[in-house]
């Protein structure tokens, strides 16, 4: 078959129409290296007064609500927590779940979407990745504020005491110990990694303290053979290693409840259910993530497209699809067993005092998304993806209030019923959202958000074939 | 015997085909491989360039941490039951199901810090190939660096400019990190 291939890293005369709408995708509108390196430098030393406006602002809320409060709360003992008998685990544990999940979304975008080679991932994985660590970094923190006697939170460490008794290996909270490190860990350095070669191009870019910062990060990176194989070979082990930790560690997380003799948590499916849930809310918060860079980092608006929030779009809808299975499979079966303690709770989820939470669950994470993101248009707009995956996240915080405290609050014995009302946990748990978003804002400021090796890597890729009389979009194999 | 002068030859991104032509003329003027280095920007396969596959070691230092995190979850999973034991009625000594999670998340926190390292100790290591650097490697140039005898410089010289190069005689390593 006669083919004919150009790439369209050069401006074509006489583009017609079916060119100018390839060049609305980021992989069809290459712009010379140099260019796309102080776009993205530009990025981030553009900075406004509002924005540091913004960071006080967030730096006083973590001061107050986070680092005050949970001061406030050891200082005088953890009855000033909504917890009691029956609900010992409450929002703290609500919140640690959902951080927990959201950091499932650099992984997803970026080690799935690598290893399975889509290409409208390139833009976005460091802002997704990004978002892996400090939504990881505010999840650790809630085991620790859950203890109320931080002070000994060595103790969760695997180390014996002073009669050689060793922690019990068996327990789900020393799995989650773990798991937690190892995601924690190895989600940095899977950041860290491809940021090299950014941050040795930021080296050659910059003066003063941050020339020394990213001359010191770098490793100093030339761009040899060998530097670029060895990179290569340890992101190939990592996007690889990365995807079974990731399933491990909501797993793990929801064998904290399921490994439990409590109605409505001791279920087989929670395993794959949680992660659904955690890859729903965590793409979610990556569409979130990058309206809003788009809106706010100088010259973002060229590297996050409309074609992008449209994929990412399309992902949405098939976990919300996903969740929904997977969470009419556990409620149906469940219900179905008819064991009186089982549906006492799962009525009390739909018709106690608190069902518009369960009630709301469900509206945010299958009513709205499956109305709305089915259509293209609306997938391609902004500010409705932005209130879309808005509401999706606030379904997903629903469904583990849902799962935790409504459930503990109606066990098998009447005498035992309770309500929960969070108290101090509220102003906590604002305070660690105030962190996640100080910390991102930081960051956009030193970290390249765009890793522009992979996204010219993309477009040198990505070619026009001439098949008989169509023009049709290939991508070459160079990785 | 005096070292040979270091050269860089800088291509534009769009000359790859250049630069690996240029390899070519240096090899056909006896300059061997490990005598010639390539630093780009962007990655490049070895192929592109015809250039000898690089060889890593960072599989094989990342299966060794592996093999140490598996070792060291064995050790948590049945060594520590037995420093104090404490047997539990109706409940097993030793359990075999609960310990995959422990050794699964050992063994791949032993496989990627150890690849981690690996990739640190490589990249840190000092290496013997041709040095130098410039700053328009990051904006996308392909930059061949060579080690050449001085009698070669006329030919070499003439041989590149006509292939589009911007020479850099007697390019000097530079201090890009710490040490």
């Amino acid at each position: 078959m006669a083919v004919e291939a150009k790439s369209l890293s050069t401006p074509i005369h006489g583009v017609d129409d079916e060119e100018a709408e390839l060049r609305e995708q980021l992989m069809f509108d290459p712009r010379p290296r140099e260019e796309l390196n102080r776009m993205v430098m530009e990025s981030m030393v553009h900075t406004t007064p509002r924005y540091w406006a913004v960071v006080a602002f967030l730096a006083v809320v973590v001061l107050v609500c986070l680092f005050g409060a949970w001061g406030y709360m050891i200082a005088t003992g953890i009855g000033l927590a909504g917890v009691r008998k029956p609900v010992y685990w409450g929002v703290f544990i609500v919140t640690f779940v959902f951080w927990i999940g959201i950091s499932h979304a650099g992984t997803f975008v970026s080690a799935i979407l690598r290893v399975f080679k889509a290409e409208f991932r390139r833009p976005f994985t460091r802002a997704a990745e990004l978002m892996t660590t400090f939504g990881l970094a505010a999840g650790a923190l809630y085991p620790l504020i859950h203890l109320g006697r931080v002070w000994v939170f060595y103790w969760m460490i695997p180390y014996p005491n002073a009669r050689w008794l060793w922690p019990n290996f068996r327990s789900p909270l020393v799995w989650d110990f773990l798991a937690i490190t190892t995601y924690l860990l190895s989600s940095t350095i899977y950041l860290y990694l491809p940021l090299i070669p950014d941050l040795a191009m930021a080296r050659d870019r910059t003066k003063g303290w941050r020339h020394a910062v990213y001359k010191a990060l770098a490793l100093g990176w030339r761009g040899t053979e060998a530097e670029w194989a060895r990179l290569r070979k340890a992101i190939t082990i990592f996007a690889f290693a990365i995807i079974p930790v990731m399933f491990s560690v909501h797993t793990i997380v929801s064998w904290d409840f399921a490994v439990s003799q409590t109605p409505v948590w001791n279920s087989t499916i929670f395993g794959p259910y949680f992660i659904v849930g955690a890859i729903l809310s965590g793409v979610s918060a990556v569409v979130t993530i990058l309206v809003i860079l788009r809106a706010t980092l100088k010259h973002m608006d060229y590297f996050i497209r409309k074609e992008h929030l449209d994929a990412l779009g399309k992902l949405l809808l098939v976990f919300s699809m996903a969740w929904a299975y997977f969470f009419f499979n556990d409620y149906l079966v469940s219900w179905y067993g008819g064991y009186e303690a089982v549906r006492k709770v799962l009525f009390f989820h739909s018709s106690g005092p608190d069902a518009w939470i369960w009630w709301s669950m469900i509206v945010f994470n299958v009513v709205i998304p499956w109305l709305t993101l089915w259509n293209r248009r609306i997938r391609r707009t902004p500010w409705v993806m932005l209130i879309i995956t808005l509401l999706i996240n606030v379904g997903m915080y629903f469904e583990r209030y849902t799962i935790v405290p409504m459930t503990l609050a109606h066990q098998r014995f009447p005498f035992d019923w309770g309500t929960y009302v969070p108290r101090i946990e509220i102003i906590i748990s604002i305070g660690t959202l105030a962190l996640f978003i100080l910390l991102y804002m930081l960051a956009s400021r030193f970290i390249p958000m765009v890793p522009v090796w992979e996204v010219r890597e993309g477009q040198e890729a990505h070619m026009i074939r001439q098949i008989g009389k169509a023009r049709v979009p290939t991508v070459s194999e160079l990785e | 015997m005096p070292r040979d002068i270091v050269h860089l030859a800088l291509f534009k991104e769009e000359q790859l085909n250049e630069a690996a032509e240029a390899i070519q003329v240096l090899r056909e003027m006896g300059i061997s491989d490990h005598e010639i280095s390539v630093i780009s920007g962007a990655p490049l396969q070895e192929k592109m360039l015809g250039r000898p596959m690089t060889w890593t070691r960072i599989p094989l230092i990342g299966i060794s941490g592996a093999l140490v995190g598996f070792l060291t979850a064995l050790f948590f999973n049945f060594g520590t039951p037995l420093l104090y034991p404490i047997r539990v009625g109706g409940m097993a000594f030793q359990t075999i199901p609960t310990s995959f999670v422990t050794i699964f998340e050992l063994t791949m926190l032993g496989l990627l810090i150890s690849t981690f390292i690996g990739v640190f100790v490589e990249t840190i290591s000092p290496s013997y190939g041709p040095q130098g650097y410039d700053e328009r490697i990051s904006d996308g140039y392909i930059g061949v660096l060579f080690s050449a005898p001085a009698e070669l410089d006329a030919r070499m010289h003439e041989a590149l400019t006509a292939l589009g190069a911007e020479i850099v005689h007697r390019a000097e390593a530079k201090k890009l990190w710490l040490f």
